[in-house]
């Protein structure tokens, strides 16, 4: 009896795994794994970013797929937590079997789960998080990168601020403290000492991701008198800082730069200050070609409001993948990335390619500076920069300057 | 460094610690009555800061619109205070200090969903109202006058709670019932609908503070976390329960990130917790606490 009840459970596992191969035809979908932080400051770019992803997901079926293959996707939640981000990375890839990742927000999971998904092969594009450890200091093959990292970020705002008010020599800097503000600001030193050589930096702010209150960052940068003032604050502790900043005259006595992109605009209302600058990602008014702007009518029909740089860059990453996969004519990780190297795109922030050396994106740079549109019922950029990415990228001897330490060999 | 500097470093301190007063005096009060640390208050903050701003966004009355909401934002909260005392609270008081925290927790992860599935996290802002929506001068250096607003509340609240625990009949009786809750039942005094109206009034505070910040800086996701824990530095150090420890140990934390800011901003947030251990060390009850029988 007992052998009996073991042979039919054999005979079971050998007829679904047999199905299980026959059905890896032409019919069965490609899986993504989304997979985002939606806690805290990332919920709603984690929003933004799957309803980005959705519309590009739904275009491609809509048009037959890709290799005849319909898009399928599975998201998951790593509650801005490293172990929770690893454990649903972990059943994504075993238990799903998806085929490639997007995702996540926060350079923190992003960092962890680079580790683990490089372990089982499975490619990532990751559509926000930005920080340059994951495409230079722990580079894998088996990411790419689409946003612009913190190094081309800062150097394109930091030249942007110096075409702006090039005699400015004395800095203060003011940056959320983790892994992304230490490193805008240490791109922004490095940058900021090759266009002038005797600049100083005066003081640097390190208020930490939430702070509420920053009246005593406020007052300790403008008791050091500087020429300007550089920032990597965003979302809401970007909002908090405005609006304490203001009754200080802040703003009319430094020239200040910080992310003050679609979101911080639109919550800061009345209280975003004119001629601050800006810099950003790229969403409908930092470029607002055709393509871009087809897109953003598509995204307010559905979510009832402008999609911001999040969704830009997700949409841009389905994209990607499927280039990816038509050039190498099959799902299989290394054949698709051996395929993303050198390939070049037309994407919504416009033509960009992945660096073969490192997997970076050349996406573009924005800046600009706050200004009224009667177009708009909040306020936008005028004066807008677009730095394109080759101008920006670390050159590729920096790049394995940083690999000989890190002990990447590639 | 110049006298103006550490002045104007000073008043910036003096506006963190109002602002954070106001919230650890609810924290404060509960638990000096109650015995139970309520982790969720600052949930109950951030409900406030959410709920004004869609009060205000629906009233749209010019001016005294942001009065109003604050007002009605704590009132809500107050009632939701009732509801989270009637049928949860009130089941833990005899149980011991670690079911009282789980339970509590659990009305933080509650809040947030519900703040999540409400208003869909995004960062949200209101601006400062008139009148204080620019600065006043404090020799010759601009000092927002907002800030003069929280300030004066914290005081309002400081001279309110005073009079209340220390001038009224109900305040004889809280203060007895912080010290020997037993012998104030057996006087025939309902202990329980006393501290059903207790963590009403912290709710209230919570609600209030939370809608006034609101004009401050950002209403998002995540600033409950955020000031409960400073909270817990400022009862700490001042003394679990007592009103005049929650006001100097808010003085304390305001001032020591404050200068810790201009000195070593690296270590400001480290600066206050070196202070907790130190009067944990010292006087484990708080400076003005007393110790637990």
């Amino acid at each position: 009896m007992k052998r009996l009840a073991i042979l039919t459970i054999l005979l079971l596992v050998v007829a679904v795994t047999a199905t299980a191969q026959t059905q890896s035809g032409p019919a069965v979908p490609i899986k993504i794994g989304a997979i985002c932080d939606f806690a805290g400051p990332c919920f709603m770019y984690c929003e933004a970013s799957m309803e980005g992803l959705r519309i590009a997901v739904e275009e491609i079926n809509a048009a037959g797929g890709i290799l005849g293959r319909k898009l399928e996707v599975a998201t998951r939640d790593t509650e801005m937590k490293v172990d929770v981000a690893v454990r649903e990375l972990k059943d994504l890839i075993l238990r799903e079997k998806v085929n490639f990742l997007i995702g996540p927000c926060s350079s923190g999971t992003g960092l962890a789960m680079q580790v683990v998904h490089s372990e089982y092969k499975t490619l990532r594009i990751s559509a926000i998080a930005n920080t340059e450890g994951m495409t230079v200091d722990k580079f894998s093959p088996y990411f790419v990168q689409v946003v612009p990292n913190t190094y081309m970020e800062a150097t394109a705002n930091t030249r942007y601020l110096h075409k702006k008010y090039p005699k400015a020599k004395k800095f203060c800097t003011i940056g959320p403290d983790y892994e992304f503000g230490r490193r805008e600001e240490a791109a922004f030193e490095e940058e900021i000492k090759r266009l002038v050589p005797d600049a100083e930096i005066l003081y640097q702010a390190w208020p930490k991701p939430g702070e509420k209150d920053f009246t005593s960052f406020i007052t300790a940068i403008m008791a050091k008198k500087p020429d300007a003032v550089h920032g990597s604050l965003f979302g809401g502790d970007l909002v908090a800082f405005t609006k304490q900043a203001a009754p200080y005259g802040f703003f009319e006595k430094f020239p200040f730069i910080a992310l003050y992109d679609l979101p911080v605009l639109m919550s800061l209302g009345v209280d975003a200050p004119d001629g601050v600058m800006g810099f950003g990602r790229g969403c409908f008014f930092m470029d607002p070609n055709p393509k871009m702007m087809a897109f953003a009518e598509k995204f307010k029909t559905v979510k009832g409001a402008y999609p911001d740089a999040w969704a830009v860059q997700t949409y841009d990453a389905v994209y990607l993948l499927k280039a990816g996969i038509e050039k190498a004519k099959t799902v299989e990780t290394d054949a698709v990335v051996k395929a993303l190297e050198g390939l070049s795109i037309e994407g919504l922030r416009g033509k960009f390619f992945i660096r073969p050396l490192d997997h970076m994106g050349s996406v573009p740079c924005y800046q600009g500076v706050i200004a009224k549109d009667p177009a708009y019922p909040f306020k936008v950029w005028k004066e807008i920069s677009r730095i394109p990415g080759e101008e920006v990228m670390r050159p590729e001897a920096g790049v394995r300057e940083i690999w000989q330490k890190t002990g990447v060999v590639r | 460094m110049s006298l103006d500097v550490l002045f104007n470093q000073f008043m910036s301190g003096i506006a963190r610690g109002a602002l954070l007063f106001l919230v650890a005096s609810g924290l404060s009060l509960t638990f000096g009555v109650l015995r139970v640390l309520n982790f969720a208050h600052g949930s109950l903050y951030m409900l406030g800061a959410f709920l004004s701003y869609s009060i205000w966004k629906h009233l749209l009355i010019p001016v005294v619109g942001f009065y109003v909401a604050t007002i009605i934002a704590a009132l809500l909260i107050a009632a939701i205070g009732l509801v989270i005392e009637l049928f949860l609270l009130r089941r833990l008081y005899s149980r011991g200090w670690p079911e009282q925290l789980l339970a509590t927790y659990a009305v933080v992860l509650i809040i947030t969903d519900a703040v999540k599935w409400g208003w869909g996290g995004e960062f949200l802002s209101i601006p400062r109202p008139k009148p204080f929506t620019g600065a006043v001068l404090l020799f010759d250096f601009p000092f927002p006058s907002y800030n003069f607003f929280i300030i004066l509340l914290g005081l309002g609240l400081v001279v309110f709670l005073w009079w209340l625990v220390y001038r009224t009949r109900l305040g004889d009786i809280i203060r007895a019932a912080a010290h020997d809750r037993e012998m104030v039942s057996a006087l025939g005094i309902p202990i329980p609908w006393l501290f059903t109206w207790i963590f009403v009034l912290g709710s209230l505070i919570a609600g209030l503070s939370g809608a006034v910040s609101a004009p401050y800086g950002a209403i998002a996701l995540g600033m409950d976390i955020d000031i409960i824990i400073e909270c817990f530095a400022v009862v700490v150090i001042g003394g679990m329960g007592s009103l005049p420890g929650t006001l100097l140990g808010s003085f304390i934390v305001g001032q020591v990130y404050a200068f810790g800011i201009m000195i070593k901003p690296e270590l400001a947030l480290a600066n206050i917790f070196i202070v907790m251990a130190v009067v944990l060390i010292i006087r484990p009850w708080g400076i003005f606490g007393k110790p637990e029988r």
